[in-house]
């Protein structure tokens, strides 16, 4: 559930807004680092590998970002803090599963897509600055890219079985 | 919490993340409840050395492995001895305690009304998914009348322990529910547990992924959960909690069920103050060996 504590949208500068952004897209590279870490426990390589991909998507989004802050506002102190933020970009943890496909990965992505560009679809209207309304302007239609790119790749799956994950063996207490 | 200054640092969420990766299945709860502690813990704002996190056993007592802090995974059901004892020994340490329903309502249940009525300055967390998931399914002491599984295939003919009611029965001056499906409040509450100078107790529904009900899943919870903050639940109201407790099983109600507003005064700070007031009066420790020695 995209949640944010202690964040006035209405009143946030583009400093705090940049910082913000790049807090979000940190949560979502570490978010889908642990969940390609958790596939590869789990021996489901094909996903792993998936995740580790959009981990690196993320992680070049976080750096462009970055990029704009320090290019802006130098070094200056952040007051926004990643404890601020949960779940944004971020693909929750239940949607993993040990027996998940290919698939199955791309809709949960596609899902974390949706959710952030209701987020920032949601925070733009109650942003007065016109600089910060433009960066989140721009965001949302990132995320509605990155919703695109996901369902390319989903087009290009063979079609899905039933609903619901296969069967797979009892896991094995470790 | 323990009186202990903090010592002026920012502390993050990932400071307190090892590099060990938790090997439970992909899509438990306990995730959700590891980084909700990780953030409680930021926002408390303790470094990881003045912080000593016990468990049982159990998929969830893992969680220590999982914490940079001082940790100690120890023997099933006995997490809160070890605990109590870490803290009268150490009481500047920050002591969390965690475990499954089994490990505090089954194979520990003893031992937790002793931990209450001692009041000892520790937060207890339960990560509550109603069966034993690391054996492999079967039956726990909050498992729902009714529940099949490989101990129960025609389905359980137990009542349920229920973990609120319970510790609440016994006197608890701290008691809050979470679930995994809120982060932000479960994070809150933790951090409000911990803040709170004594005995502290939240339950968390942790949906067991593998084992568990599909209507006890984390999905599930994000519709069915009421906030008790948003139905204007009275805190300082023990027999109002206690009301709402025994909805256990039946509504997922979130937030601080109880949270006594004079909280009396803990065990390790009774002990600290009495040693104090003995100081004086006390023989030096060479003199006590020499009488060893001289007889």
């Amino acid at each position: 559930m995209a949640k944010t504590r202690s964040i006035d949208f209405a009143s946030i500068t583009l400093r705090d807004a940049l910082d913000f952004a790049s807090l979000v897209e940190e949560e979502a590279r570490e978010r889908y680092g642990e969940l390609a870490d958790q596939m590869e426990i789990h021996h489901n390589p094909d996903v792993a590998r998936f995740f580790s991909f959009m981990r690196d998507v993320e992680q070049k989004h976080e750096e462009r970002l970055a990029a704009r802050r320090r290019s802006l506002f130098g070094d200056a102190p952040r007051q926004v803090t990643r404890d601020m933020i949960f779940d944004v970009e971020a693909p929750e943890y239940d949607e993993a599963r040990a027996n998940m496909t290919v698939r199955h990965a791309l809709d949960a992505a596609l899902r974390s897509e949706t959710k952030a560009f209701e987020f920032f679809d949601a925070a733009v209207a109650q942003v007065k600055d016109d600089e910060v309304r433009k960066l989140f302007t721009e965001l949302r239609k990132d995320e509605l890219e990155h919703q695109e790119l996901v369902k390319k790749e989903l087009a290009k799956l063979p079609p899905s079985g039933p609903e619901g994950y296969g069967e797979e063996d009892e896991p094995v207490a470790l | 919490m323990n009186t202990a200054e903090t010592d002026g640092r920012t502390y993050l969420a990932k400071d307190f993340k090892t590099d060990l990766k938790p090997i439970w299945c992909p899509g438990c709860g306990d995730f959700g409840v590891l980084q909700a502690i990780h953030r409680a813990l930021a926002a408390v704002g303790r470094a990881p050395h003045d912080i000593a996190f016990v468990s049982g056993i159990g998929c969830s007592s893992r969680i220590p492995g999982y914490t940079t802090a001082y940790g100690f995974n120890s023997v099933h059901g006995r997490a809160l001895p070890i605990a109590q004892g870490l803290k009268l020994a150490n009481p500047d340490l920050l002591v969390l305690v965690a475990g499954g329903d089994g490990d505090g309502f089954s194979i520990g249940g003893g031992h937790v009304p002793h931990a209450i009525r001692r009041n000892v300055d520790l937060t207890y967390i339960v990560m509550d998914n109603q069966i034993y998931g690391l054996t492999k399914g079967q039956l726990s002491p909050t498992s729902p009348r009714g529940l099949k599984t490989v101990t129960s295939e025609l389905g359980s003919l137990e009542e349920p322990v229920n973990p609120l009611l319970y510790v609440l029965a016994y006197g608890a001056n701290f008691v809050a529910q979470g679930t995994p499906a809120d982060m932000s409040g479960l994070a809150e509450v933790i951090e409000a547990a911990i803040r709170y100078p004594g005995f502290s107790f939240v339950n968390v529904q942790s949906p067991c992924v593998t084992f568990g009900e599909e209507h006890q899943q984390v999905k599930a919870h994000r519709t069915a959960m009421k906030p008790l903050a948003a139905m204007g639940h009275d805190t300082t109201d023990r027999l109002a909690a206690m009301g709402l407790a025994q909805k256990y099983g039946q509504e997922l109600h979130t937030g601080v069920f109880y949270k006594n507003p004079t909280p009396p005064p803990s065990l390790d700070v009774q002990v600290r103050e009495r040693q104090a007031s003995m100081a004086e009066k006390a023989v030096p420790r060479e003199r006590i060996f020499d009488a060893f020695l001289q007889k």
